[in-house]
């Protein structure tokens, strides 16, 4: 058997440094990682990375912060399975490996100029974060923009002190549900579909972008059909069980697409059909 | 400091701890990364003070119960070694029968000496974090375990079928030969060694947690084998998964 | 290229003097009518008339353990890595051969998989005709695989007392210098080769009740909701079996590996079944195919649609291996047959 160097293999890995972590909830951690010499990710919003940690492997990680944040990105690490379980022991200072940005993100290009409705569930909002501070970030660039969050309590709620700025913000309009309140809690309780029959919007140059748990799609996007806006203008991202990266593997297949290469951003009209898809 | 481990038998023939004592070049690599202090096998030295527990064998009495417990509270990290810690083995085969019975058969007029309770698997007693199936252990896999138990990342049992990896290594299906296997039915992670060797599955490593009732039944009807003379297979090791209600919360 | 002729009473030589150039595999019996790919010194350790092997040859293209990358954690270095072995891989039914362009096709989409890629090439590939159907399971005639479509550097096919041997590659021609067995040919012998293939489009009839071209169109939605599949759900046992032995199936799974020394390491792939349970799951725990019959429809629907849409050409190469192998004996041939019952298909 022969073993040669690869140095243009899809499989090396970008040595990632810690440069802040904070543990937000018992579940999720924060992680801000810089690549060497400053580089950037060059990611688009809605992309995800491979994290891994030598030894015991990697996991598809979604990049929580905009590609307009330069010299480091950041990532929020959901406690679910062995990698994941090392990176929340991970501190400060401590390297992870980082293959990526992969897959389609949401469509920059396309949604300029338009009318935005971000619908964000539970842990939805780490990607959707990516987009929204890049729309904020570039805020004369696109149309009127409605930020709808929801999650189980208010404790579950992540990025509390950003999510206030936003909800300060003159330029966006903002709303938020929990399932259940606490005495302290000031806003709306109920499921997040209930926010959106409320909000006034011109179908045709509306964009819908969703992120949720696999339950929460059905339901919101029946809402955001009622309000007429066309299936292609629904953007989804989707959760699968990735390997490879780069459509290869096989795991994070529905149907014909790789989630990881042709999505995970999909329009509800390219995945309305497949039926293993929502 | 090196952890500190320590192998404790119960209702076992031991021959899992003569396995590791078989280990060879692989053995001095362990001894390297942990500090052997109870190992009845191989040393006379013993030691209460342990982070790492492997325990071999089924629990039998409620003197064992008693015991394990004890070895739960002492230890970090408790691993279950071999197919009677694991899955109670084939000590699980008296739970067929009447305690009372199977004790005056065994021990005859000495059998008011002793004690006795239903076979249990470690895990149907006290909580387990890692499982080492197979009967014997399969050296590869507890290699496997111990450098996840090292590194303090789990280890999954892979929970689909022999068959898997049986195909992998291209040998030729029993059933084609017209043997009864029970590779079809029992948890992967043993590369299919019985097979490999000629031999067929006993199916020592435990059943896979969902298996498919149907398609099995199909398969039985097929080549005309009797369903109790299958369950009777499958008994031989893994009579305790009926006890399986009895697990413990924590 | 051109074509050169091998007597059979040089056959032998033939594989002995390779084999000392090369390592060499071809099929071999393994008892039970069963035979698989392995290392062979002479020519009279291979079976040249064998039904498709246990497993593709699939296997030394994408060894079912590859080592992708190997760190030192102590020094904080990882490298990508290839490893591989030079071959010949002598006997290649042409279903194999369409075996092995599906997973070119796959591992040269973008982006590249240059582990596959230049391990390839280290690999010479020596075809050999079936002149005839190997079994009742294979099913190459309505995928086009019984007749050869390239993909080899060599191409044997069996006459009376010679093989015709086409020369397909500077590969092959350097096999033809280096072994010198290889003689001229005569008119005669293409008339033969002629008569064998000319024969062949006699006996290869459309396995299935169903069109090369209309496969395709049979996977349609509405087949996404048939019967078949709860037919299947009842008797697919997920052993796994289809999958591996599957010359187009090329899913992995990536695992960590550390040393006894708890510093060095490796990042490796490994075969996968999009069969077993756990294969779709998500680390939050929902499962995405969670039953059997939703994974055998996803078997299906990458054999004959996912790959027509993207790469206009059918993954089910009609080896046979995945029906000839089923424990619970599900058919592909039947399941097709069946799907074209249930719509009422007319060929």
């Amino acid at each position: 058997m022969k073993k040669a160097k690869l140095t243009d293999s899809e499989y090396l890995v970008k040595t990632g440094k810690i440069l802040r972590t904070k543990q937000m909830t018992k579940l999720e951690k924060y992680f801000e990682i810089a690549l060497p010499g400053g580089e950037n990710l060059e990611h688009e919003p809605g992309q995800f990375v491979m994290v891994s940690v030598p030894g015991v492997g990697e996991a598809p990680i979604s990049i929580s912060s905009s590609p307009t944040k330069r010299g480091s990105f950041e990532l929020v690490v959901r406690k679910a399975g062995k990698v994941t379980g090392v990176l929340h022991t991970l501190e400060t200072s401590d390297t992870v490996g980082i293959r990526g940005p992969f897959g389609k993100g949401f469509p920059t290009q396309i949604l300029e100029g338009n009318d935005l409705i971000f619908v964000a569930g539970g842990l939805g909002i780490v990607p959707l974060r990516s987009l929204i501070n890049f729309v904020i970030d570039n805020r004369r660039d696109f149309g009127k923009v409605d930020i709808l969050l929801g999650c189980k309590t208010p404790q579950d709620m992540l990025f509390g002190e950003e999510v206030d700025e936003w909800s300060k913000r003159l330029d966006v309009n903002f709303s938020c549900t929990v399932d259940r309140a606490d005495p302290e809690w000031k806003g709306n309780v109920g499921l997040i579909t209930s926010l959106i029959p409320g909000v006034t919007l011109d179908p045709e140059r509306t964009f819908g972008v969703v992120v949720g748990p696999p339950i929460m799609y059905k339901f919101v996007i029946i809402e955001l059909l009622k309000k007429n806006i066309p299936e292609r203008q629904i953007l989804v991202s989707l959760e699968r069980h990735m390997k490879c990266g780069v459509g290869k593997c096989g795991h994070c297949q529905i149907q014909n697409y790789y989630c990881c290469k042709d999505g995970p951003v999909f329009t509800y009209d390219q995945i309305k059909d497949k039926k293993e898809a929502l | 400091m090196k952890p500190r481990v320590a192998f404790f038998d119960f209702t076992c023939c031991e021959g899992c701890q003569l396995q590791m004592a078989n280990f060879g070049e692989a053995l001095l690599d362990i001894l390297n990364l942990v500090d052997v202090v109870t190992f009845r096998e191989v040393m006379s030295e013993r030691s209460e003070d342990y982070d790492i527990a492997i325990i071999e064998g089924s629990i039998t009495t409620d003197h064992d119960v008693e015991r394990v417990k004890k070895i739960r509270e002492k230890a970090k990290v408790v691993i279950a070694y071999g197919s009677c810690a694991t899955i109670g083995g084939i000590n699980g085969m008296k739970n067929k029968f009447d305690l009372e019975e199977i004790k005056k058969y065994v021990y005859k007029d000495g059998a008011k000496h002793f004690s006795t309770i239903p076979t249990r698997a470690v895990h149907q007693v006290i909580k387990v974090d890692y499982f080492i199936n197979n009967c014997p252990v399969y050296p590869p896999e507890v290699i496997k375990v111990l450098k996840a138990a090292l590194q303090g990342i789990p280890y999954e049992v892979p929970d689909y079928a022999v068959c898997v990896e049986c195909k992998l290594n291209e040998n030729i299906c029993m059933y084609d030969k017209g043997i009864t296997c029970l590779g079809p039915v029992t948890k992967a992670g043993c590369n299919s060694w019985c097979i490999n060797n000629g031999n067929i599955c006993y199916g020592c490593r435990g059943m896979v947690s969902n298996p498919a009732k149907n398609g099995q039944m199909d398969i039985l009807q097929k080549y005309k084998i009797p369903l109790d003379w299958v369950v009777n297979k499958v008994d031989m090791y893994n009579k305790p998964r009926e006890l399986e209600e009895e697990k413990p919360k924590k | 290229m051109r074509y050169l002729l091998l007597k059979k009473a040089n056959f032998d030589d033939f594989i002995s003097s390779l084999a000392q150039i090369e390592k060499v595999v071809a099929p071999v019996s393994r008892g039970y009518n069963s035979f698989s790919f392995a290392e062979v010194k002479s020519g009279k350790e291979i079976t040249l008339k064998y039904i498709p092997t246990v497993l593709p040859p699939k296997k030394y293209f994408m060894p079912q353990r590859e080592k992708l990358t190997e760190f030192n954690k102590a020094e904080n270095s990882v490298e990508a890595i290839l490893e591989y072995e030079k071959m010949v891989i002598f006997g290649v039914h042409t279903c194999d051969l369409a075996g092995i362009q599906c997973l070119n096709i796959v591992f040269s989409d973008k982006p590249k998989d240059i582990n596959y890629l230049v391990r390839k090439n280290k690999l010479v590939i020596i075809g050999l005709e079936c002149n005839d159907y190997c079994d009742q399971y294979a099913s190459c005639k309505v995928v086009d695989n019984h007749l050869p479509n390239g993909g080899y550097d060599l191409f044997f096919t069996e006459l009376d007392d010679s093989f015709i041997v086409h020369v397909n590659t500077g590969l092959g021609e350097e096999i033809v210098e280096k072994t010198r067995l290889f003689i001229p040919n005569d008119q005669e012998h293409l008339n033969k080769l002629e008569a064998i293939r000319a024969r062949k489009r006699e006996i290869f009839k459309e396995e299935v009740n169903v069109k090369h071209k209309d496969l395709v169109t049979l996977f349609n939605d509405k087949a996404f909701e048939s019967k078949v599949w709860e037919d299947l759900d009842k008797r697919c046992v997920a052993c796994g079996n289809c999958t591996a032995v599957c010359p187009t199936c090329y899913c992995f799974d990536i695992l960590d590996n550390i040393n006894l020394d708890l510093n060095t390491g490796d990042r490796t792939r490994r075969w996968d079944s999009c069969q077993t349970e756990p294969f779709a799951k998500v680390a939050g725990g929902e499962n995405f195919r969670k039953t059997r019959g939703m994974r055998q429809r996803h078997r299906y629907f990458r054999k004959f649609r996912y790959p027509a849409e993207r790469y206009s050409r059918y993954f089910c190469t009609g080896c046979g291996r995945c029906t000839r192998t089923c424990m619970a004996k599900i058919s592909l041939k039947e399941t097709v047959n069946a799907l074209a019952a249930e719509q009422k298909y007319k060929k």
